[in-house]
């Protein structure tokens, strides 16, 4: 996407908003509720046009050609929306049809075999549990073995095992040279899975970078684990410059959090004044911080 | 060609596994049978010739008015289930998925009126006499019948699909659509009744083509409203 704005009406869902997917890549689409998310899918998958700017999908654009660009994409969404009364293999094959694949009847066989489905092909998807209806979702995207994959949060209600089945699914088709887009508010899903992330707020993106840089965002966190007097070691860190916050110690230790730009300094100075103040130290480690502290840390900043 | 696809979707899977459609329809083409069954009190002459013509119409136009339902209840389904968004992913033109939904009510809902027009046929034949029935209702005046419920249904269905991309829920899109389907129904009678009557059919070519009119007029945008960019700001 290249500077894309889309408004309706007089609000502008997106407003400049460039970011791309390479081939083989998954990216994490990211924001809260509004950000604009839906509304950038839609405009790649080249069912809504963008008021202004451009994208390009396999180098087709969506504002010139779009009906390739549909041929180009497979489309999840966020609710598997399947027509109840139709069976799999019929339904698989409808759209098969309408995606010109030359054999929808045996692409139907082949997609429900590789998700599972097979002992089902001929039931009607109205008798379809939700897990197997999201399943029957990207069987429909992947009919014409397109490209580019819009999925827009294609776990939100599965179970964890059926969950990490899809995922599982979705890195096999990062492996095959597929472009990814995975719209999400499962952080953890984007932290396990994706490459790069696009951060979206009020229809402008607020960051993007590798997954590892976004996690990297802020200042450096480390968790001081000890045995003695909480109260004491809170003045000593104190004493030291940095602010403790509480944090859950293992093994019935005791742990303080703290932050610090300059961790060379601060931490042997914290180490320092714990062992001056009679704090017996177990651990000092570097805290790994997960997207979601990440992304909450970027959104905060931009409401602030 | 991929309007055909859709439309043979909607009349395998949408209408004839749908048990209240067909219900629906069932009720629609019993009603006028039941009417000239019971018909009691038609008299020989012009008066009772005239009624033979009534009850040809509404046998005619009595099961079109299912396809209103047919198409309120299929549209906004659509909207409602969500299903229209990876119809509107896949590499179709926005005219053929409005051609292959009206389609795909049209023909399921003109079976059902020649079916209705045919059996009222027939027993009016067996209860007025063959000779009657065959004098008053010409082979022209049948086709044109024909024709008339076509062009109805062609205007029943686009009125709905305008009212259906506005409202949020099917039930609403019926009420709605009922209303002014029913207002239209009931002057498209008046209109073609009064139309026999007056210049040989003359005045009835010029209903039809009134109505293609309107009808052209109509379905031009119930089109515009159902582009994807106008839809999916509404869904």
């Amino acid at each position: 996407m290249r500077g894309v704005t889309r408004r309706f009406g007089r609000f502008a869902a997106l407003d400049d908003v460039s970011f791309d997917v390479r081939p083989g890549e998954i990216v994490a689409l990211l924001g809260p509720n509004g950000a604009g998310k839906t509304t950038a899918s839609r405009i790649i998958a080249g069912i809504l046009a963008p008021t202004s700017g451009e994208a390009l999908v396999d180098g087709v654009s969506v504002r010139e050609q779009p009906t390739r660009v549909r041929a180009r994409c497979g489309f999840v969404t966020d609710t598997p929306s399947l027509y109840e009364r139709m069976p799999l293999r019929d339904y698989l094959a409808f759209f098969g049809r309408l995606y010109d694949v030359r054999s929808p009847v045996a692409r139907a066989a082949e997609l429900a075999e590789q998700l599972g489905l097979t002992a089902v092909v001929r039931q009607k998807l109205g008798t379809f549990s939700r897990g197997m209806r999201q399943k029957v979702a990207i069987a429909r995207a992947l009919v014409h073995d397109p490209p580019v994959l819009l999925l827009d949060e294609p776990a939100s209600a599965l179970d964890p095992e059926m969950a990490q089945t899809l995922r599982s699914f979705i890195v096999s088709l990062r492996a095959r040279e597929r472009s990814i887009l995975l719209t999400t508010h499962d952080l953890d899903e984007a932290q396990r899975i994706s490459d790069r992330v696009v951060v979206l707020y009020k229809g402008r993106v607020l960051r993007t970078g590798a997954t590892s840089e976004i996690r990297a965002t802020g200042r450096p966190t480390f968790v001081v684990s000890f045995t003695g007097d909480t109260s004491r070691a809170r003045d000593a860190l104190r004493g030291t410059g940095v602010t403790p916050e509480p944090a859950s110690g293992e093994n019935g230790y005791s742990a303080l959090r703290f932050a610090t730009d300059d961790p060379a300094a601060t931490n042997a100075a914290v180490l320092r004044a714990l062992i001056g103040a009679g704090v017996d130290v177990v651990t000092l480690t570097a805290e790994e911080r997960s997207l979601e502290d990440a992304y909450l840390q970027i959104v905060r900043g931009a409401t602030t | 060609m991929k309007w055909a696809l859709i439309a043979w979707r909607e009349i395998r899977w949408e209408v004839f596994f749908d048990r209240s459609s067909l219900l629906r329809t069932g009720i629609f083409v019993v009603i006028p049978l039941l009417f000239v069954i019971t018909n009691r009190g038609l008299g020989p002459g012009p008066g009772g010739d005239l009624r033979i013509v009534a009850l040809a119409i509404q046998s005619v136009l009595f099961p079109a008015l299912s396809g209103v339902a047919l198409i309120a209840s299929t549209f906004v389904a659509e909207k409602e289930n969500g299903t229209l968004v990876p119809l509107l992913a896949a590499p179709i033109r926005d005219r053929d998925i409005v051609l292959g939904k009206l389609v795909g009510m049209l023909v399921p809902v003109m079976a059902a009126c020649c079916f209705t027009l045919a059996a009222a046929y027939v027993l009016a034949g067996y209860r007025y006499g063959f000779e009657r029935v065959t004098r008053v209702l010409t082979p022209e005046l049948v086709y044109a019948f024909i024709v008339l419920a076509l062009l109805f249904v062609i205007t029943a269905g686009s009125v709905t699909m305008i009212v259906a991309a506005r409202v949020r829920s099917s039930r609403a899109a019926q009420q709605i659509a009922g209303l002014i389907i029913a207002l239209s129904a009931a002057l498209f009678l008046g209109l073609g009744f009064a139309a026999t009557q007056i210049g040989q059919g003359w005045a009835l070519v010029a209903v039809g083509i009134g109505l293609v009119v309107f009808d052209a007029a109509a379905l031009e945008v119930a089109q515009r409203v159902w582009q994807r960019g106008e839809v999916l700001a509404r869904v």
